[in-house]
C-alpha cells in the first residue's frame, strides 16, 4: 500500500492519518484492557473510558471528514477498531487478571481479596499436586483426537467423493448432534452405558465383553466411569470438529488430479495416498486443533463418564475454582493448561505447516 | 441435606406418597419386606416426588434461581425470600396445599422459596464473594448444614435472628439447643435433621449390607458412590474403625478414615463421589451402594424396593441442617414470621410427613399422629433411645484443624 502512494501529495497527511489511526487503535485497546483489569480505578476510569470513545470518534471523524487520502489509510484501523476493542476488554484484560491472581496469595483461606506477591509457589503446585490430571488430560485429548481422525476422514472422504445428491443432507447429519445440548447429548451417555443399559447388553449379547476387558474398554463389567468412557465421550462430542474441515479440505481436491495420478500408473491406493492425503492435511489440521484444544480443558466428559481415577486437568480447574475457592490455584493451572497448549500448537503447526492452510 | 428428587435423567411420572392413603400403602408394603432393626430402609416415609418448587438449580447463582415459587403480591409489600435444600419442604401439587402457600395465606407476605442449595461447599463458594466483600446476598434465610452455619457465624457473616418475635422458637426440641455450632442460639434456628448411612440396591449387592466394610469388599469394585459431604464419609469411616467421631482433637485422630478412603479411591473400588446426585445410580444399579441421607433414600425405596437404607453395625452419623439470616439481610419482620409459622408444631407436621427427616420442632409427633400415625412411630424420623445410641455427630473441630480435614478430604475427592 506504501508504495502505492509513493510521491503523492497528500503524503504527509496521509502519513500522519496512518499514525493517528495506529495510535488510537492501541491505545484504545490498552486503555480499555487496562479498565477491565483494574489498574485504572476510581475516577480515573471515567477519563480512560473517554479518552477511548474520543479514539473511536477520531477515527470516525477521519474517515467521514478527512481527505481521500487519509480516509483510504486509516481505514484498516477502523476496521480493526471494534475486533480490537472487544479483545481488549474480553480477552486481553480478563488474561491479566488470571496472570495476576496466578501470583497471588490467598492471606487466610475465607478471603475474598488475594494478595498479589509474585507468588510462584501456585504453579509449583499445580504441577506437583496435578500432574497426573494434566497427564490424563492429554492423554485422553490425544487419544479422541486420533479416533476422531481415524473416524472422521474416512467419513469425510466418503461423504466429499461418494456423496454425490446426498451431499448436503449427509452434512446435515454430521451437525445434527448439535441441535442437542452438549451437555444433554453427554448425560444421555450415562443411560446408555449404564451397568444394566443398552450397550452392556449389547456386548454381552454380541459375547465381546471378554475381548472388551482384555484391550481394556470394559473393566470388571462396566463401561461407564471408565477411561474408555471419557474418551469416548471426548471422540462422540468433538467428531463433527474434525469431519467438517477435512470435508472442506476434501471438498476442494479436483478429482480430476486422482484420474492423472492413475493416468500416470499409479494404484488406487498411491492416488490416494500421494495425491488426496496430502491435499487433505490442512483439513486434518485445522480438526486437530479444534479438537485437541478444547479436549484438553474439557471437564464435561470426565465428570459424568468418568471415575474419580479419570478426572482431567478441567475438573481439577474447575474444582479449585467453584469449590475450594482456591482462586490463585486454579489460576495457576489455567495458565500452565494455555501454556502447554500454545507450545503444543506452535510445534505442531512447526510439524505440519501452516502455509497449506490457505 | 436433601437429595435432588428432580433430577432431570429420572423418570417419574407417578407421583407418590403424598396423601396419608398411599403412604400408608407404602408402609404396608415395607412392613412385607419385613424390615429387621438393621435394615429399617423402607420404612421410613419420606414422601417425596415429583418436586412441585420446580427444577434443582445446581448452576444458577444466588438470586437469579428459576426453581421459586413466586406467590402473587398480596397486600402490605413485604416479601422474602429462602434458599433451601432440594426437595426439603411439602410442595403445592396435586391439589394439596404446601407449606409455603400456607404461610403465604396466612401473612399476605410475597415469598420467594428457592431450592439453591446443592451441597454445602458449593453453595458456600458461591455465597463467600459476596459476604465476604461486605456485601448482601440476595435470600434473606438459607439452609446450611450446622457445621457450615458455625463457619458463616464466626467470619461475622450472618445476622443474629429476630428471636424475639418468633414466640414459637419456645418450640425447639431440647437437644438442639444452643447447638456447638452456634452456642447462644441467637444465630440458627435448625430446620430439619437427619442420619448418615448406607444405601444399597439389594438386587446388585445380592445380600444385606450391615457394615462400611462391605463398602470396600472388593466383590463391588467400581461399584460404591462416596458422599462429598465430608463429616458423613469420613465420620461413617472412622466410627467403622472405633475411632470416637464426637471428639477429634486433631487430624492424625482420623488420619486412618482418610487412609482407608484413599486406598479404596487409588484401588478403583470407588465409582463416584457424589453429591446429592446418588439416586439414578443407585436405582439402576450402577451404585451397588453409597452413603446416603435417610429421608432421602425411603423415597427411593417406594419408587424401587430394592433400595434399602441401613446404620452400619458400628453406627450412623447424625447432622441438622439451620435456618440462618445472612448479614444484612433486608426482610427481618418477614423471616421472623416465616420461622414462627414452621415452628408452630401442626405446620411443622406437615412438613415432616413429606421429607421424612427428624423434626427440631417439640409436638411434631402429636400433630403427626392424626396425619400419618404410622411415621410417628418410625425411629429414624422419631429417634427412640436405641437410635440415638446408634449415631454420633461429627465433632466441631478448630479452624486450623478444620482445614486439614477439608485440605485432606478434597485432595482425595477432588478433581
Amino acid at each position: 500500500m506504501t508504495t502505492a502512494v509513493e510521491g503523492s501529495p497528500h503524503r504527509a497527511d496521509g502519513g500522519r492519518s496512518e499514525l493517528l489511526g495506529l495510535a488510537a487503535l492501541l491505545g484504545a485497546g490498552l486503555l480499555l484492557a487496562a479498565v477491565g483489569a483494574r489498574w485504572i480505578s476510581g475516577p480515573l476510569v471515567p477519563l480512560a473510558l473517554a479518552l477511548v470513545l474520543a479514539a473511536v470518534v477520531a477515527v470516525i471523524w477521519t474517515a467521514v471528514a478527512g481527505s481521500p487520502e487519509s480516509k483510504r489509510r486509516i481505514a484498516p484501523y477502523g476496521l480493526l477498531k471494534p475486533g480490537m476493542l472487544w479483545l481488549a476488554l474480553f480477552y486481553l484484560a480478563p488474561l491479566i487478571t488470571l496472570l495476576r491472581s496466578s501470583l497471588s496469595t490467598r492471606p487466610s483461606r475465607f478471603a475474598v481479596d488475594f494478595t498479589f506477591d509474585w507468588n510462584l509457589g501456585n504453579y509449583t503446585t499445580a504441577f506437583t499436586d496435578f500432574a497426573p490430571q494434566f497427564g490424563r488430560a492429554f492423554l485422553y485429548a490425544g487419544s479422541a483426537t486420533v479416533l476422531t481422525i481415524l473416524i472422521g476422514f474416512p467419513l469425510a472422504y466418503v461423504i466429499a467423493f461418494r456423496g454425490g445428491r446426498f451431499k448436503t443432507l449427509l452434512l446435515g447429519l454430521v451437525v445434527i448432534p448439535f441441535f442437542t445440548s452438549y451437555l444433554i447429548r453427554t448425560i444421555a451417555w450415562r443411560s446408555l452405558l449404564a451397568d444394566t443399559g443398552q450397550v452392556v447388553q449389547l456386548f454381552d449379547t454380541l459375547r465381546i465383553s471378554g475381548i472388551l476387558e482384555t484391550v481394556g474398554v470394559m473393566d470388571n463389567g462396566r463401561v461407564l466411569n471408565t477411561p474408555a468412557a471419557v474418551i469416548g465421550g471426548l471422540t462422540y462430542n468433538f467428531l463433527p470438529f474434525m469431519i467438517l474441515p477435512i470435508y472442506v479440505s476434501l471438498e476442494k481436491v479436483d478429482p480430476r488430479l486422482v484420474d492423472a495420478a492413475q493416468d500416470l500408473y499409479s494404484t488406487a491406493f498411491q492416488s490416494f495416498r500421494k495425491v488426496v492425503v496430502p491435499l487433505a492435511l490442512p483439513g486434518v489440521f485445522a480438526g486437530t486443533l479444534l479438537t485437541f484444544i478444547p479436549a484438553a480443558g474439557d471437564f464435561v466428559n470426565a465428570l459424568y463418564l468418568g471415575s474419580p481415577n479419570t478426572t482431567m486437568i478441567g475438573n481439577s480447574i474447575q474444582d479449585q475454582f467453584l469449590v475450594q475457592s482456591n482462586v490463585p490455584l486454579a489460576s495457576a493451572m489455567s495458565f500452565v493448561l494455555m501454556l502447554i497448549i500454545t507450545v503444543f500448537v506452535f510445534v505442531y503447526s512447526r510439524f505440519f505447516g501452516t502455509e497449506d492452510l490457505t | 441435606m436433601s437429595a435432588p428428587r428432580n433430577n432431570p435423567g429420572r423418570g417419574r411420572g407417578r407421583p407418590i406418597g403424598r396423601g396419608p392413603l398411599t403412604r400408608r400403602q407404602l408402609l404396608a408394603r415395607a412392613g412385607a419386606l419385613g424390615a429387621t432393626g438393621l435394615s429399617l430402609p423402607a420404612l421410613l416415609a419420606a414422601c417425596g416426588g415429583d418436586d412441585g418448587n420446580g427444577t434443582a438449580a445446581t448452576t444458577a447463582p444466588p438470586g437469579t434461581d428459576p426453581a421459586t415459587t413466586d406467590a402473587p403480591a398480596n397486600g402490605g409489600g413485604d416479601e422474602l425470600f429462602f434458599e433451601n435444600w432440594t426437595a426439603y419442604i411439602d410442595p403445592t401439587e396435586d391439589g394439596e396445599v404446601g407449606t409455603v402457600d400456607r404461610f403465604v395465606e396466612a401473612t399476605g407476605i410475597q415469598m420467594r422459596y428457592s431450592e439453591a442449595i446443592n451441597s454445602n461447599n458449593e453453595y458456600f463458594a458461591r455465597i463467600q464473594p459476596v459476604l465476604g466483600r461486605g456485601e448482601r446476598i440476595d435470600p434473606d434465610i438459607i439452609a446450611p448444614t450446622g457445621w457450615m452455619a458455625g463457619r458463616l457465624i464466626n467470619l461475622g457473616w450472618c445476622d443474629p435472628l429476630p428471636l424475639d418475635q418468633v414466640p414459637n422458637a419456645a418450640n425447639l426440641v431440647e437437644g438442639l439447643r444452643n447447638p456447638t455450632w452456634d452456642p447462644t442460639g441467637e444465630y440458627s434456628l435448625p430446620w430439619q435433621a437427619g442420619f448418615a448411612g448406607i444405601a444399597y440396591n439389594i438386587d446388585i449387592t445380592g445380600r444385606e449390607l450391615t457394615s462400611i466394610d462391605d463398602l470396600f469388599d472388593p466383590e463391588f469394585a467400581g461399584q460404591i458412590g462416596i458422599n462429598t459431604e465430608m463429616r458423613d464419609t469420613i465420620g461413617l469411616i472412622a466410627m467403622s474403625l472405633g475411632i470416637d467421631i464426637e471428639n477429634l482433637e486433631s487430624f492424625d485422630d482420623a488420619a486412618p478414615a482418610f487412609e482407608r478412603l484413599e486406598a479404596a479411591k487409588d484401588a478403583g473400588q470407588i465409582r463416584r463421589f457424589h453429591g446429592n446426585d446418588y439416586f439414578d445410580d443407585l436405582t439402576n444399579g450402577n451404585f451397588a451402594a453409597c452413603i446416603g441421607w435417610s429421608g432421602d433414600v425411603a423415597q427411593l425405596a417406594m419408587d424401587n424396593p430394592a433400595v434399602r437404607f441401613a446404620f452400619p453395625e458400628s453406627g450412623g452419623t447424625s447432622w441438622a441442617d439451620t435456618m440462618i439470616m445472612p448479614a444484612g439481610a433486608v426482610n427481618r419482620d418477614a423471616a421472623a414470621k416465616w420461622m414462627d409459622f414452621v415452628y408452630d408444631p401442626e405446620q411443622a407436621a406437615q412438613i415432616t410427613a413429606w421429607v421424612g427427616y427428624v423434626s427440631p420442632v417439640q409436638g411434631v409427633r402429636e400433630a403427626l399422629m392424626d396425619i400419618d400415625p404410622e411415621l410417628a412411630e418410625n425411629p429414624l424420623v422419631f429417634p427412640d433411645d436405641e437410635t440415638v445410641a446408634m449415631t454420633q455427630s461429627f465433632a466441631s473441630l478448630s479452624d486450623d484443624v478444620e482445614e486439614e480435614y477439608d485440605a485432606a478430604f478434597s485432595r482425595i475427592i477432588g478433581a
